[in-house]
């Protein structure tokens, strides 16, 4: 898989590439700012793109407006975009065009299998979005949230992150089969029609944690 | 025995220059209405009068309207001590001449001892004489040291701010230097932020990373190396946690990123409760005014989401002067109540800490309004 990286700390940088390859990932190009990535999606054609949000030369958001850039001028370009604080304002105008996107914490890059499983996800045109994230959306809707189960948070808290079933079911030691029918208690509770897509029940999810029922 | 002798000499001569100025203040009276005149001339006598006294010359400036109070006392005392310290030294000058020298005056206008006596004799002349040399001289030692201080000390009395000015010119010198303290404080918030962000979280992240690739390429079995690893993995990533949060708290990264304005604007969008953002043209604000006024904000809309069964919130926020007044205000059930609630408690604590005032009003049955007001200068 082809990686172009945007990343101004050479410290970062260099790391995340030792990272990648160590998984046997390629990266074609490390851009320093927002220009010079969008040249070099341009010249590569990645298979997925690393983006750091603070960019040069203001370092406030440049990161996540190259990256809505680079999937307006690449549709369906799969953007993993990393920062070190997480801002769910940030999440939601990433999310506005679900396909292929993620945004995680930096902290998270240090758990290597589960990063590239993120990056792997993005890539295949699926969602990964920082657990923080998905806590704070949660504790901003507590009432309907808490008719549900310990159980069926944990499972929503993972549908939200954007996992499958088969990833629930091995993460919290429990049968596919039980991982299916616990979302089906959180649909009915929560009043949204199951689907199979990862990232479309991260979309009903946001939907329904943004807007008052 | 000589101190009380240089004292007196220092009265006397303290008295006499009074009985002087004394006299030019109610000639000049009418001039010195103005403060250009009346400033200095008031500063001569305090600093003369302090100098008496042993103390130190103060510097503070002299506000026009003491003089209301100031020109009467000086000339009310002034006038009748200087008086009496020319008199008792006249008198004793008097009976230093005429004790020897009574007999040179022409027969019939022989000199007087107490305005009264004719010296006509040896005899009166030591006996009159001593009598009235010794008054005269009790009266410039006990007497005059007592005038002078009593003049010097009403004079710096009636040339000394009040408690209640001297408050006032200390809450203005306060709230000036205070300006200056937010905003050194808020660049140096900023610059820390910056400096965590870019510098100690960046390394950690870093660090992290190649312990993750490290852990990664060690083989199997490396026992005590891979749990130290790990050990030191862990440890990295907590550290790299807290510090985001006291990055967070300290100075919110969006704030750096948007602004106050910015920032306000997203929050509202995001939380589970619709919400409407109105914002006046708010100015520089202060960064710490900014971090309270934000977390102020992210709180209530979290109480408000959490609590309240609104369906929608407004949050206003207005410049004023120097004040920044924010109000959040929802449609729902009311019932918030400062004491319990450790949301307004939190935001209570951040908002005094700034000198800052929080108003929460909500009736049971709703609405709740919770108003915050942070001085930004």
């Amino acid at each position: 898989m082809r990686v172009v990286i945007a990343e101004d700390n050479v410290l970062l940088s260099s790391g995340l590439e030792l990272l990648l390859r160590s998984k046997g990932l390629e990266v074609v190009a490390v851009a320093t700012d927002a220009r010079s990535f969008l040249a070099a999606v341009d010249a590569h054609h990645p298979d997925v793109t690393i983006v750091d949000v603070r960019l040069p030369p203001s370092f406030r958001d440049e990161g996540i407006r190259a990256a809505l850039q680079a999937r307006r001028d690449h549709p369906g370009l799969p953007v993993l975009v990393l920062s070190q604080y997480v801002e769910v304002v940030y999440a939601a105008t990433l999310l506005a065009a679900p396909n292929g996107i993620g945004y995680l914490l930096k902290d998270r890059v240090s758990r290597v299998d589960e990063f590239v499983d993120a990056l792997n996800r993005v890539a295949s045109g699926g969602t990964a979005l920082d657990p923080e994230v998905v806590a704070r959306l949660l504790t901003h809707r507590s009432d309907p949230v808490a008719a549900l189960t310990r159980r069926e948070r944990e499972i929503l808290a993972l549908m939200a992150e954007g996992h499958d079933n088969t990833t629930i079911a091995s993460r919290l030691v429990i049968t596919d089969n039980a991982v299916h029918k616990h979302i089906g208690n959180i649909f009915s509770k929560l009043g949204l029609a199951p689907t199979d897509s990862g990232h479309r029940r991260v979309l009903a999810v946001l939907a329904y944690l943004n807007t008052q029922s | 025995m000589g101190q009380r002798w240089v004292r007196t000499r220092r009265a006397t001569v303290y008295l006499f220059t009074t009985l002087g100025t004394a006299v030019m203040t109610v000639l000049v009276l009418p001039l010195l209405w103005h403060p250009a005149l009346a400033a200095p001339w008031a500063r001569w006598h305090r600093d003369r009068a302090a100098r008496l006294r042993g103390q130190p010359v103060r510097s503070h400036p002299i506000l026009w309207r003491w003089s209301l109070r100031w020109l009467p006392a000086q000339v009310a005392i002034g006038l009748p001590a200087g008086v009496l310290a020319v008199l008792c030294v006249g008198n004793l000058l008097t009976a230093v001449v005429v004790i020897p020298a009574w007999w040179m005056f022409p027969a019939g206008e022989p000199p007087h001892l107490f305005s009264e006596v004719a010296v006509t004799s040896w005899g009166t002349a030591l006996v009159v004489g001593l009598a009235q040399l010794a008054s005269m001289a009790a009266v410039a030692y006990w007497v005059l040291p007592l005038l002078a201080a009593l003049h010097a000390r009403v004079t710096l009395a009636a040339l000394a701010p009040s408690a209640a000015e001297k408050l006032t010119e200390r809450v203005a010198v306060l709230t000036r230097t205070r300006t200056g303290v937010l905003e050194a404080h808020g660049a140096e918030l900023r610059r820390i932020e910056r400096d965590l962000h870019d510098g100690t979280q960046a390394r950690l992240v870093a660090i992290a990373m190649r312990l993750a690739v490290a852990r990664q390429a060690l083989p199997d079995g490396a026992g005590a190396v891979a749990d130290l690893l790990r050990e030191a993995h862990e440890g990295t990533e907590e550290a790299m946690t807290e510090l985001r949060e006291v990055i967070r708290t300290m100075y919110p990264p969006i704030l750096a990123d948007h602004g106050l304005a910015g920032a306000l604007r997203m929050v509202a969008g995001r939380g589970g409760i619709p919400a409407t953002v109105d914002l006046g043209d708010l100015g520089p604000v202060p960064a710490a005014v900014e971090a309270v006024a934000y977390f102020a904000v992210t709180e209530a809309l979290t109480n408000v989401a959490k609590h309240s069964h609104a369906s929608g919130a407004t949050v206003a926020v207005r410049r004023t002067g120097d004040l920044l007044s924010i109000e959040v205000r929802d449609d729902g059930i009311g019932g918030a109540d400062e004491r319990r609630g450790t949301g307004l408690t939190g935001i209570n604590r951040r908002v005094q800490a700034l000198d800052g005032t929080l108003t929460v009003a909500s009736p049971i049955g709703g609405p709740t309004e919770i108003l915050v007001e942070l001085p930004c200068g």
